[in-house]
């Protein structure tokens, strides 16, 4: 699957207006410097052969030279953990906020909370990661002070104070708990229409332990599953939150490599955003098995 | 030529929460200049700097293609260049405290200032300079940053003294030094480049990521310097590093741009520094061939242009307008040519005398690489309609219009960020053989002109020389320029004597200070 994503991001960045020679040349570079540049960069050479050599770099953990010169592998090894560390920030948040707003509204169907729950969380789906960006600036800086407007890393490459992830994780993770809320909220629903759960409930035992200890095992497949394609709309946002804080991450690593034709670059976040993207797929197929597989 | 189209791309961006601040703000404070403070430089403080740049493009070579405006701030503070911008004249001592051209203009000898050391304490000498402007000129844009200078023509006088060889007569030598000709040891290593020792007013404490610290040269030859610290903030986006300014976590946005400026203006604590001349956007007409290479017709579409109309609206009014002349910070700009103005009338009769086809729409075309380019191109399209010309704006995307649109074009827009001389913009985009002659233009009362005004050693024949040239260019080249962006940077009321020149003069910070 991976590699198939790959050989569509070469051949992506191959069918764009410009390469990376030209891309990454001066104004007062000849025909002919550009021409040395594109064979140092060995873009004269067939697209797939260029795809089979960065492949086949891949497994030593070499993710090959940006246009730059400079060796990928080193490029993202600050950015990368930076990302890593907002993403994963935004998805602990997310999971459990969605898991107890979900809760809360299905303690109470039909209901007031419910309702509002419901739509809020619609709402809060609907609205991109920019926009609750710049709110979030306007208010809980510009206006207040409370907090940071942009991230500023010091000596070791990371954030200066952890204050500067608040505004960053708040806002990937309003969309994703609005989403996730309502796929909690609609699991849930369907378990309880369940004979088992149906059953509980007329035993006259109270809402909360009916909710934990019978509706919920039997939608954790679901959740799971919806939590999981979290992360790639996660990783995602990231891209425009990092950029709207300037937050040090891969996303602009990836807006500048793009712009530059950087096809190694390019494809070295890809392959990072694609390793944690599948092991959290993977993570919730095992889940998935492990709820079925007790069940059955 | 170290201004590169990708640098500039860096200034892109114009929406966004600062945009949004400025529509809930009121009132207007704008600083031209520094405030003068009328006391004493003080001693001490670390200033916080926010520059743009991209991550995927950072450089720490200093003979690199500095891509980032930080990491050029970072590498301008750490290592000095043999002569840096000035006034007037615009060319002023750095390391090379003093130069002397032999009567046939082709060989220059640069002095070294005295006392010139490395952070290491090692004395410069002009051996490392030798090598250093070697190195540059064997990058693959070396001919471009130092035209007319072979390797083998650079060589070392003694100890202090440095010889460059012209292949041509060049009056105008010293300016090409200016701008990215950094000084390094002799034989450093390429692995050795990014803790290499440089000479200048700072010294690099750490550097991570695009972002570094510096820390002041108590040694340095070029006179005391007043911060104890500069710490530089690598931005993707004008409006994020406004907001870092607002909100108090930097003391300097550098080049942070209109839309910026605008958001500021209403904030009493932050100054609006307007730096003149920082950026031209002319419209280029192609001379050789197509619809533009009747000079009437040039002459028209010059007339056609409403340029205050042009400085007010696209460059939010942060500009001057400009008389089609390149070079416009240079002393010795030809003031006194009368300022070209609208008038409709005589580009009509001269469109009629042309037998210009009034029938066809011609494609402009534009990138949107820098803010305000493309709409540039769309208020002068709307101009021009008003004479009956029919112009459409074409949009292409930065990889496109640079590959197949830039010096091919019949009719598009360009961009170039500097304040350089009117010869040095002759040299690269006008003259025939120039290698970036935008418009295709090949004069030959021009080329001779620009021969005469590099080839006078005579200050006074020179600049009536130099005076021609413009007249030349006024009345014929490919170029249509309306107006001059101002370079804007926003700093902290505390931060005092920034510096007030356009284009790479922006970079020198070593007499800034803190109240």
């Amino acid at each position: 699957m991976l590699v198939v994503l790959l050989a569509v991001v070469f051949a992506a960045v191959e069918v764009l207006p410009g390469d990376a020679a030209s891309a990454s040349s001066e104004r007062g570079d000849s025909a002919a410097d550009v021409a040395a540049r594109r064979h140092l960069l060995g873009l004269d050479r067939p697209l797939w052969e260029r795809f089979w050599d960065w492949m086949t770099a891949l497994p030593t953990g070499d993710l090959g030279t940006s246009a730059r010169g400079q060796n990928v592998t080193e490029l993202l090894a600050d950015p990368f953990p930076n990302t890593l560390l907002l993403g994963a920030s935004a998805f602990v948040i997310t999971v459990v906020l969605s898991l107890a707003l979900g809760c809360w509204a299905a303690a109470r169907p039909g209901r007031l909370v419910d309702r509002i729950v419901g739509h809020t969380a619609t709402a809060a789906f609907a609205v991109p990661e920019f926009v609750i960006s710049v709110l979030l600036l306007l208010v809980l800086s510009l206006w207040t002070g409370w907090l940071p407007a942009v991230t500023v890393t010091g000596a070791d490459g990371s954030p200066a104070t952890w204050t500067m992830l608040i505004m960053p994780v708040l806002a990937l993770v309003v969309p994703q708990t609005g989403w996730n809320t309502r796929i909690v909220r609609g699991a849930l629903a369907d378990q309880a229409a369940t004979p088992h759960v149906e059953a509980a409930y007329l035993d006259g035992l109270p809402t909360l332990q009916v909710l934990l200890r019978h509706a919920l095992p039997g939608a954790v497949p679901t959740i799971a599953t919806g939590i999981a394609t979290s992360t790639g709309m996660l990783l995602g946002g990231a891209v425009v939150v990092e950029t709207l804080f300037n937050y040090p991450g891969i996303g602009s690593v990836l807006a500048g490599a793009v712009a530059a034709r950087d096809t190694p670059l390019i494809a070295g976040v890809v392959i990072c955003a694609g390793a944690v993207i599948s092991l959290i797929l993977l993570a919730a197929d095992l889940i998935r098995a492990r709820a079925l597989g007790a069940r059955a | 030529m170290d201004i590169n189209r990708r640098q500039l791309l860096l200034a892109g961006g114009a929406i966004g929460a600062t945009a949004l601040l400025a529509a809930c703000s009121s009132g207007a404070e704008d600083t031209d200049t520094a405030p003068a403070g009328g006391n004493k430089p003080k001693s001490g403080g670390t200033l916080r700097v926010g520059a743009l740049g991209r991550a995927s493009a950072i450089t720490r070579d200093p003979h690199g293609t500095q891509a980032n405006e930080s990491d050029y701030l970072i590498l301008a503070l750490v290592y000095d260049t043999l002569t840096i911008p000035g006034a007037n004249p615009n060319t002023k001592p750095r390391l090379a405290a003093s130069w002397e051209p032999s009567a046939d203009l082709k060989t220059w000898k640069f002095k070294i200032a005295k006392g010139a050391a490395f952070h290491d304490g090692s004395p410069v000498t002009a051996d490392d300079v030798v090598w250093s402007l070697k190195r540059l000129r064997n990058t693959p844009s070396g001919a471009a940053r130092l035209p007319g200078i072979k390797p083998e023509n650079i060589r070392a006088e003694g100890t202090d003294t440095v010889v460059l060889v012209s292949d041509y007569a060049n009056a105008e030598l010293p300016l090409l030094t200016r701008l990215t000709t950094f000084v390094l040891k002799k034989g450093t290593a390429e692995k050795a480049l990014e803790k290499a020792p440089g000479t200048g007013p700072f010294k690099l404490d750490w550097f991570r990521g695009g972002n570094a610290r510096l820390v002041k040269n108590d040694k340095w030859y070029g006179g005391a310097v007043h911060l104890d610290a500069i710490e530089v903030t690598m931005f993707e986006t004008p409006q994020a590093m406004a907001n870092a300014l607002l909100a108090g976590q930097i003391d300097v946005a550098s080049n942070a741009g209109a839309v910026a400026a605008r958001t500021a203006a209403s904030r009493k604590d932050i100054q609006v520094l307007r730096r003149p001349n920082d950026m031209a956007m002319p419209i280029v007409m192609r001379t050789a061939s197509g619809p533009f290479a009747d000079v009437r017709v040039r002459e028209a579409m010059r007339l056609v242009v409403d340029r205050d109309a042009m400085v007010k609206q696209v460059l939010s009014g942060y500009g001057t307008v400009a008389n089609d002349i390149m070079g416009t910070g240079d002393p010795h700009l030809a003031k006194d040519i009368p300022q070209r103005k609208k008038d409709l009338a005589t580009a009509k009769s001269l469109l009629a005398e042309a037998k210009f086809d009034l029938s066809k729409t011609y494609d402009l075309v534009t990138t949107e690489d820098i803010p305000g380019l493309a709409e540039s191109a769309t208020l002068f399209a709307n101009q021009a309609r008003e004479a009956g010309i029919k112009i459409k704006v074409v949009k292409q995307e930065s990889g496109a219009f640079w590959d197949k649109t830039w010096k091919n074009g019949d009719f598009y827009t360009t961009y170039w960020g500097t304040n350089d001389s009117v010869i040095f913009f002759a040299s690269k985009t006008m003259v025939s053989e120039a290698g970036q002659n935008e418009a295709g233009w090949a004069d030959k009362e021009f080329d001779a002109s620009y021969l005469k005004v590099i080839g006078t050693a005579d200050e006074t024949a020179r600049a009536a020389a130099l005076k021609e040239l413009q007249q030349i260019e006024f009345a014929k080249s490919g170029y249509l320029l309306w107006g001059m962006a101002d370079g804007i940077d926003l700093a902290a009321s505390k931060v005092q004597n920034l510096p007030k020149l356009a284009g790479y003069g922006r970079v020198q910070l070593e007499n800034v200070w803190l109240r």
